[in-house]
């Protein structure tokens, strides 16, 4: 049964019962490559469903239907990745380097972000609890734990939506400007881009305000050099300088809200 | 009334073609058929298949005698083990057993039933099992009533734990671990995965049962570290109840990729309920 998962070349038909198809390499290939080319649309226009041996091309892109968007096999090729995959990616985010984009170009991919933000999420309750706490007791030693249980809906609300709103406030951006943007390699970017504030996280426990400072202001040019790297080699142009120095000043404001509110 | 008395209906003896003709027999005198007691309402049956030839409209009426004993007739107490169940003539499909019953049986009977379900799924699921690695076998009987206490049953003590913003926090406990099985199967299932998706809720929900002892212990006991060691040691019976099945289910190169999500549920449900004050 192990060998069968190696060998998928019916991958395209992931959520069902997987068929035998005995289709040979060229196929297969073909159908590959062409889901891969049309990444870039999200969400997904044919159902996802790419018959082997179909010139998956022009024809299929005409019967854009929207029930592709219900359907879990459509989304599966935005899951390709492996686990190697995703910790090199993860690595290639900290340093705010020129190639994590080209990393992505081929196949970005959504678990990273969802995961990396739920994670920062819980991360941001719980450590956000502990600091809180932390700070108020070295001013009152006399003071008790208490969990602020609206710390979790708080970080919910702010990390998801600055996750979903940004990058797709920028991809329309993009689209008005004349850019042909993908919003799946946006989505990809911002939220590796969020990988760096979780190591911060557990520094800023630490309960002395001038380190908690440094810390979150470091973090904050780094990870807005990030994203304005990759914006940059992303649009390929420098007349949207406004637009880049929109996408530091907003992911700098992300970090001064998260020491402002869950770390005070 | 004396014809119907002599149809035979023996279980075996006859062949299925004997039994057919005397059920037509015994239809066509369906007023002689029916108990001293009132009948009890129509249950609802499925109609398996129709033998062609042998489908007349008064069985239907013939089935709604009612199994169990009572003062009847002797052909009665035969008709569980009556054509119906082998030919599957316009009856439920196992027949004059028990799952017609089900409809009507005492409410009790239904509730040991499932709480009987319940504890052998738990039996299978979380404690050690020889029938663990194949999780095709562990929880082919799945159903999610047991889920459903084990999540409620945290949050109440989640929420009994607190000193302020009881609701709230049962709300966060309730939405993160219904949410979050369904985000985790979805997970799975877009990560090249196969499995079920209502076997992997019910899976995601039984493996929560160490976490609901450790969370009436920690209200119990309010002690900080015995409360972290006693919510370390479900956590890790937990994840090593949930770590068979979710690894099984995925393409071996993205294992770490399925089962991460199921460990930071399961952490943050930990450190919920430690946090709780």
């Amino acid at each position: 049964m192990e060998e069968g998962y190696t060998s998928l070349p019916a991958s395209h038909l992931l959520g069902s019962v997987p068929a035998v198809i005995a289709e040979d390499k060229t196929t297969s290939v073909a159908s590959e490559a062409a889901s891969t080319a049309n990444l870039h649309l999200f969400p997904p226009s044919n159902g996802g469903y790419q018959a082997p041996g179909t010139p998956s091309g022009a024809d299929e892109q005409t019967t854009s239907s929207w029930q592709g968007v219900f359907s879990i096999s459509s989304y599966s090729s935005y899951f390709n990745v492996d686990t190697d995959v995703v910790v090199e990616r993860i690595i290639s985010s900290v340093y705010p380097m020129n190639d994590f984009y080209r990393k992505i170009d081929g196949n970005p991919d959504l678990y990273g972000p969802i995961w990396i933000s739920a994670t920062l999420m819980f991360m941001l309750a719980a450590l956000g609890n502990f600091g809180t706490y932390l700070m108020k007791k070295r001013n009152d030693s006399s003071t008790t734990w208490t969990f602020d249980v609206t710390y979790v809906e708080w970080s919910a609300c702010a990390i998801f939506g600055y996750m979903l709103a940004v990058p797709a406030a920028f991809y329309f951006l993009l689209q008005y400007f004349g850019f042909r943007t993908s919003l799946v390699r946006l989505w990809c970017m911002w939220g590796y881009s969020l990988f760096i504030f979780m190591p911060i996280c557990l520094l800023l426990v630490v309960p002395v305000e001038l380190f908690r400072w440094i810390i979150i202001l470091l973090a904050g040019i780094a990870s807005s050099w990030f994203i304005a790297v990759n914006l940059k080699a992303y649009t390929q142009s420098s007349d949207l300088m406004m637009l880049i120095v929109g996408a530091m000043v907003l992911q700098f404001a992300l970090a001064l809200f998260i020491k402002m509110f869950f770390f005070p | 009334m004396s014809h119907s008395d002599t149809i035979p209906l023996h279980s075996s003896a006859q062949s299925d073609i004997d039994e057919i003709e005397n059920l037509i027999n015994a239809g066509s005198h369906p007023v002689t058929v029916l108990p001293a007691r009132p009948p009890s309402p129509p249950r609802a049956s499925i109609p398996v298949s129709f033998v062609p030839s042998a489908a007349p409209p008064p069985l239907p009426s013939y089935q709604k005698v009612p199994s169990s004993t009572a003062p009847t007739p002797p052909p009665l107490p035969i008709t569980p083990t009556a054509a119906g169940s082998r030919l599957g003539v316009g009856i439920a499909a196992d027949g004059f057993g028990s799952p017609p019953d089900t409809l009507t049986e005492p409410v009790l009977d239904t509730v040991k039933r499932d709480l009987s379900r319940i504890v052998s799924n738990l039996k299978l699921v979380v404690f050690p099992n020889p029938f663990r690695e194949d999780p095709g076998k562990a929880l082919r009987d799945w159903d999610l009533w047991g889920p459903f206490f084990f999540i409620i049953f945290l949050g109440l003590v989640l929420s009994w734990s607190a000193s302020v913003k009881k609701s709230e926090v049962f709300a966060v406990a309730f939405a993160v671990l219904a949410a979050g099985a369904v985000i985790l199967t979805l997970n799975v299932l877009l990560l090249g995965g196969h499995i079920i998706f209502f076997q992997s809720l019910s899976l995601l929900g039984y493996c929560l049962f160490p976490l609901d002892i450790g969370a009436l212990i920690c209200m119990l006991k309010d002690n900080v570290v015995i409360k972290i060691v006693v919510v370390s040691i479900t956590l890790a019976w937990s994840s090593w109840a949930a770590y068979p099945f979710m690894s099984a289910a995925v393409n071996p190169r993205r294992k770490a990729l399925a089962l991460y999500p199921v460990f930071l549920m399961y952490i943050s449900v930990g450190f919920l309920i430690i946090a709780i004050d």
